[in-house]
């Protein structure tokens, strides 16, 4: 039986964005910052008299940040795929437009999940075996896929505006960090932070990642990560009808 | 090949009526290009870079529609039958195409994604490379091979799947001689098993050596479509002429050149080279020897010949073609 579309889109796009290189971007900068500032940061916090362990509180921040590097593979696919004429080459195969960027959407879920699953198991070795309940694990893993789809989908739109690899990149990379470290994935929230940090903090979509995985991770799931759920639900419709709408408005080549 | 699609016996398998398409809404990039194509045909669109041959390619290949006339492909519609036709056209585009893979495994996974099953993908890939000459570096990435061997990967790969069309947007661009012909030849023979192709080049060669029928566009419009032979025949009662003179004496001698002959002949000048089209050859070698030795510049080169349809070809863009003077 002939395979749907998607499925024949998915399997391209996990097997083109699985040479060596791009898993230990993936994979590798996640685990090396769980890693190093795990145990680096954890010195500090314990010198400081602090008693919880610090990397117990990045292990389920480093999963939540599985869904930024998903959304990173996402926007990077349109672009590649764009510089080198195989969007162009794919739109005039048997594929529709929409075909292909579910087809997008779908493996950078993929790879979100897949990232968060990793972190996971890294966390316990690192951390020995952890009981996550069942309905932890669910709002880990569904915290994640929200956040894939939302994440791809921001860097679909600013992909499908940008031309310049130049550009395209360097956005990325200020994104990464800005998202990441207004966050609550290295640290807590705290009344303390300036204000201009705290707003960013409570608008950005990573923090309420970030808790829910942590209180996931934790068993200590509250009614605020439902209501975080639905806010960044929201966020996600949104994001993806703007991000669809500005692909299907733009060019198929950077010629 | 595939099935005949929603096209009755001998009726065009493509065909454009007054198709006008303009990208910004000011100035046309296609304008009323109408034509047909039939079945097992090889049409050729010959013209000039920006002449309107890939914004044709790709409102035949649905990925623009055109702003007004109808267009048909396999009797489906583009604007709302696309996914039809483009289950049935393989495409060659201009710009260079390619998986990050190696180059075995960008043919696997264009046939996978064309739905060519795995028993059927390893000997047609196998087929490929060596028709194509692939083998010395089928294992290596495709963007560690040369611009050459990028675009014969990437016209190897159209051939992992059946289709009725065949779009080929300057498919030998940065192609050496030898696989030139055989890209050539890989066409004919498709050709000669029904493949209907559609070919854009700006070699006159090419086009002479495979095509049947030929337009001729330029700034969006055909100025010229029929044969190769009709082409050329159309101009059989004329004779051309090319000469060339001293680099330094081109400036002065080209200028005085098309003055003398007036009407009576196209002059088409590319640096210290012309091509003269006329109708009385001996009249016209007399007049140019003649001004040379007025000018006191010397001819390098001077020869008769018959018309090809490089001929044909300037003869049709005309004065916009860097031509001084027309017939």
């Amino acid at each position: 039986m002939a395979l749907p579309n998607l499925v024949r889109l998915i399997y391209r796009n996990v097997r083109v964005n699985t040479d060596p290189a791009s898993l230990v971007i993936l994979l590798g900068l996640p685990a090396m910052y769980l890693i190093f500032f795990g145990y680096g940061f954890g010195a500090f916090a314990a010198a400081a008299g602090s008693t919880g362990g610090y990397i117990s509180f990045l292990a389920p921040g480093m999963m939540a940040f599985q869904a930024v590097m998903a959304g990173t593979v996402g926007g990077s696919m349109l672009w590649a795929d764009r510089r080198w004429g195989m969007l162009a080459q794919l739109l005039v195969g048997p594929f529709t437009r929409i075909e292909y960027l579910f087809g997008i959407m779908l493996t950078s879920l993929l790879f979100g999940l897949g990232g968060a699953a990793v972190m996971l198991a890294l966390a316990i070795v690192l951390l020995g075996a952890a009981t996550v309940p069942l309905a932890g694990g669910l709002a880990i893993f569904g915290a994640i896929a929200l956040g894939s789809i939302f994440f791809g989908s921001l860097m679909l739109f600013i992909s499908a505006h940008i031309k310049s690899n130049t550009a395209y990149n360097s956005i990325q990379v200020l994104l990464i960090f800005l998202v990441n470290f207004a966050s609550t994935v290295f640290y807590p929230f705290s009344s303390r932070l300036p204000y201009a940090l705290q707003v960013l903090f409570v608008v950005n979509p990573l923090t309420y990642i970030a808790d829910t995985a942590r209180d996931g991770y934790n068993g200590a799931l509250t009614v605020t990560n439902g209501y975080e759920m639905v806010v960044l639900a929201v966020e996600t419709v949104v994001l993806l009808v703007l991000a669809t709408r500005a692909y299907l408005r733009s060019d198929v080549s950077t010629e | 090949m595939l099935s005949a699609g929603r096209v009755p016996d001998g009726g065009p398998i493509i065909s454009a009526e007054a198709i006008r398409h303009s990208y910004d809404g000011k100035r046309f990039a296609l304008d009323n290009v109408s034509f047909q194509v039939g079945r097992g045909e090889v049409f050729g669109l010959l013209g000039r870079n920006g002449a309107g041959k890939s914004t044709l390619i790709k409102a035949m290949t649905t990925l623009i529609q055109p702003t007004s006339g109808q267009l048909r492909i396999l009797g489906y519609d583009p604007r709302k039958e696309g996914r039809k036709i483009r289950d049935r056209i393989g495409v060659v585009q201009q710009g260079e195409s390619f998986e990050f893979a190696s180059v075995e495994a960008n043919l696997d996974l264009y046939g996978f994604l064309w739905r060519v099953p795995k028993s059927e993908r390893k000997p047609r890939a196998e087929a490929l490379i060596e028709r194509f000459g692939l083998g010395e570096f089928r294992r290596r990435r495709s963007w560690d091979i040369s611009g050459g061997q990028k675009r014969r990967v990437q016209v190897a790969r159209e051939f992992m799947h059946n289709m009725d069309i065949l779009f080929l947007d300057e498919p030998t661009l940065g192609l050496d001689v030898l696989m030139r012909r055989v890209l050539l030849d890989s066409i004919r023979a498709e050709v000669q098993r029904g493949l209907t192709v559609v070919f854009t080049t700006h070699n006159l060669e090419e086009a002479d050596y495979l095509c049947d029928r030929i337009a001729v566009i330029e700034e969006g419009r055909i100025l010229a479509l029929d044969t190769v032979e009709n082409l050329k025949r159309l101009y059989s009662g004329k004779k051309t002429i090319d000469l060339t003179v001293g680099a330094s004496e081109a400036a002065r001698f080209f200028p005085a050149l098309v003055e003398a002959f007036g009407s009576r002949a196209s002059v088409k000048t590319t640096g210290n080279a012309a091509v003269l089209l006329v109708e009385d050859p001996k009249e016209a070698l007399a007049t140019i020897v003649d001004l040379s030795q007025r000018l006191g510049v010397h001819l390098e080169w001077l020869t008769i010949r018959q018309n090809t349809l490089e001929d044909v070809f300037l003869r049709s863009i005309g004065p916009q073609g860097n031509s001084h003077g027309s017939s």
